[in-house]
């Protein structure tokens, strides 16, 4: 285990000096932006339902090729930032349209806390990745945090200009996988976090680790 | 109303097409995704729009709409090969001009079983191979007995196969099998990987031929019905992967000894390409590519219905009633329905070609793409060099991972073999490419595996 608990209470207090994070809202693909379905200091929800099945607010519309695109918001939070100057315009992919200023949730933090106590696995280029098979149907029979992960398996199969490579786990010992960081196909940057592993002997650790936070971070 | 070219691809091409746009006097609007803003493409083109991928067709429509283009230039790579965005661009609601061959003819001879059959049919030499697609296992391996048995019966030795993905090319979904027990699990492994890549499980398999040369014929054809042929070009240099890495023009050389008459083959091949151009109605520029064998024999492989990245070369050696000959500008001429104005006869060859493509990859790792930031690019200019690249040689440049490491083309000309290969070394010597990885490891490149290859040009050489 990489943490102790003074540098968790550290990374607590930061987090509670700053609990939200920023989230842009860009264009997916070019067209108009027909309309805006919020305003400046607006509160938006993200996707909810038990399989995150309803879709978050409404926040402007984009249409191409005559068809109208409705871009709703993935996470929760206020609408900052607004850029009126871009309604009725032409926009191409990847414009930021708006913010949406995101208060931090209790998993958030473990989730951020944990990727300083786990073994990460780094993404090693700005590539596309994608969980092995090996791992995929094992992640199906176990499910997330039961799922065993041993040195020399297979993990990733990253595609990197035009060509598939498999990573494998290098380190000693056995592992459960605690955490994806990572969607399938979406473009990672070389250092981000893909996985995160648990080594078995450390689990009570963890669990205890999780439990202070859940104790400090009770909203 | 003055027409416009929505230019649909990045990169060198993307530069070239520019270039043949202005020398036609035609505006024209490029596009670049964000990993590419550093590239020259996007730097030197005056109008441009950032899109999400150069393969989003209805970014790339919206874009053209916006702007008013009456045409559109898919380059080579991405789009250029995609017969349902051709057909749309030329069907919807505001047509646009497509410049390339009809989407027709991109969908039979893109559909390189189909083609291979048409070809069979017209009595034009094809790898003995299966000639319909195959989708289970035991299929694979008793098509594979009866292949060994007719090729042997043709008198092939020490026979191994190649499976092969039928949506797959450009050395992608493409494995050997030596003996017939591993048919199946290769058989599996090439599926799975067609699928999941090109999104169709079709598998063919072939055989193999050992050792070869890989010869092209440059084809350009109009919407009137005239055919005319830029010669030949040798791609026998390729990576392990079977990507062209130096590519020559003409296709043989006069200071190498063959087993057969070269002046006949040739023709031959000529010949051939034309017969399967008219049949298809052939309208754009195309290239057939043929393998070689050190006995004279020759077969169709494929035909690639785009511009071809080594059509500058055949361009070096080609002067159409004395004057030198651009080929993309032959293309979009054509599309626009303009008769050529010459014809065979006004077309002459002289001199030699070379092309050397330059990689950001580890050729002693498995020819390994390298991504990182190139911080020198210099080489020395001279009469008898053309270099394409869209990398930036004032400011440094990060190689996007999205896309192949090609950093740039070098095309020399040669008055003839020893002039061109005493050039090309120079080339080579003079080049510098500086650079380091994510990791601070110095940049490799392909320069060394480039310099050792010429040594191998116009050589038979084993697949």
């Amino acid at each position: 285990m990489k943490i102790n608990f003074q540098e968790l209470t550290q990374l607590l207090q930061k987090f509670k000096a700053n609990p939200y994070k920023t989230y842009p809202v860009v264009t997916p693909h070019t067209g108009y932006l027909v309309e805006f379905k919020v305003k400046e200091g607006d509160y938006v929800a993200g996707p909810t339902g038990e399989w995150l099945e309803k879709p978050g607010t409404p926040l402007f519309v984009l249409e191409r090729e005559k068809n109208p695109k409705i871009i709703r918001s993935s996470h929760f939070g206020t609408v900052q930032n607004l850029r009126m100057d871009l309604l009725k315009k032409f926009v191409e992919a990847g414009e930021t349209v708006l913010e949406i200023k995101h208060p931090l949730t209790q998993e958030e933090i473990i989730s951020e806390i944990l990727l300083s106590s786990l073994l990460v696995v780094r993404a090693p280029e700005t590539a596309r990745y994608i969980l092995s098979q090996e791992l995929v149907k094992k992640l199906e029979q176990k499910g997330m945090g039961r799922t065993k992960i041993k040195e020399g398996d297979e993990l990733l199969i990253m595609t990197f200009m035009k060509r598939e490579t498999p990573i494998y786990l290098k380190e000693p010992g056995e592992f459960i996988l605690y955490q994806i960081y990572f969607k399938p196909f979406e473009l990672v940057q070389a250092g981000s976090p893909l996985i995160g592993l648990c080594p078995i002997e450390d689990l009570p650790y963890l669990e205890k680790i999780i439990h202070r936070i859940k104790e400090e971070w009770s909203s | 109303m003055k027409d416009k070219v929505l230019i649909a691809n990045r990169g060198e091409i993307a530069l070239r097409i520019m270039e043949a746009c202005e020398a036609l006097n035609l505006d024209y609007v490029t596009v670049y995704t964000k990993e590419d803003a550093e590239s020259l493409h996007v730097r030197l083109s005056k109008k441009k729009y950032r899109i999400s991928d150069y393969r989003d067709i209805n970014d790339i429509l919206a874009v053209a709409d916006e702007e008013k283009c009456t045409a559109i230039h898919p380059g080579y790579g991405f789009l250029s090969e995609n017969y349902r965005f051709a057909r749309r661009v030329v069907k919807r609601e505001r047509p646009l001009i497509w410049i390339g061959p009809s989407w027709e003819a991109i969908r039979d001879l893109g559909n390189k079983l189909f083609m291979k059959k048409e070809a069979y049919k017209l009595g034009i030499p094809v790898i003995p191979g299966t000639l319909e697609p195959i989708y289970n296992e035991i299929e694979a391996e008793l098509k594979a007995e009866e292949l060994l048995e007719e090729a042997s019966a043709l008198g092939f030795q020490n026979i191994s196969f190649l499976v092969k993905a039928v949506a797959g090319g450009g050395g992608m979904g493409i494995e050997e099998v030596k003996n017939l027990e591993e048919i199946r699990p290769v058989f599996r492994k090439i599926r799975a990987y067609a699928k999941r890549l090109f999104g169709e499980e079709g598998v063919i398999i072939e055989i193999k031929i050992p050792i070869f040369q890989h010869l092209e014929v440059q084809i350009l054809g109009s919407k009137e019905g005239e055919y005319v042929h830029f010669g030949t070009r040798n791609c026998t240099i390729q990576s392990p992967y079977k990507q062209k890495r130096i590519e020559l023009a003409p296709g043989f050389c006069k200071n190498f000894s063959y087993a057969f008459e070269v002046e006949e083959v040739e023709n031959q091949i000529i010949e051939q390409s034309l017969k399967l151009a008219k049949h298809f109605q052939y309208d754009s520029v195309g290239t057939f590519e043929w393998l070689i064998t050190p006995e004279g024999k020759f077969y169709l492989m494929e035909v690639n219905t785009r511009i071809q990245v080594e059509n500058e070369i055949s361009a070096k050696i080609s002067f159409i009633k004395g004057k030198p000959v651009n080929l993309i500008k032959e293309q979009i001429r054509v599309a626009f329905g303009e008769k050529l104005g010459y014809t065979q006869r006004d077309i002459h060859f002289k001199g030699m070609s070379l092309e050397f493509r330059l990689i950001a990859e580890d050729t002693k790792k498995g020819f390994t793409p390298l991504s990182g930031i190139i911080t020198h690019f210099s080489y020395k200019p001279h009469s008898w060099l053309t270099l394409r690249t869209h990398v930036p040689q004032d400011s440094p440049y990060t190689i996007p991972t999205q896309f192949d490491p090609n950093l740039a083309l070098a095309i020399i000309y040669g008055e003839n073999f020893e002039d061109l290969i005493e050039k090309s070394h120079l080339f080579l010597s003079e080049l510098k490419i500086e650079g380091h990885t994510f990791k601070n490891e110095p940049l490799v490149t392909n320069i060394d595996f480039l310099k050792e290859n010429l040594k191998k040009v116009y050589q038979f050489l084993p697949a």
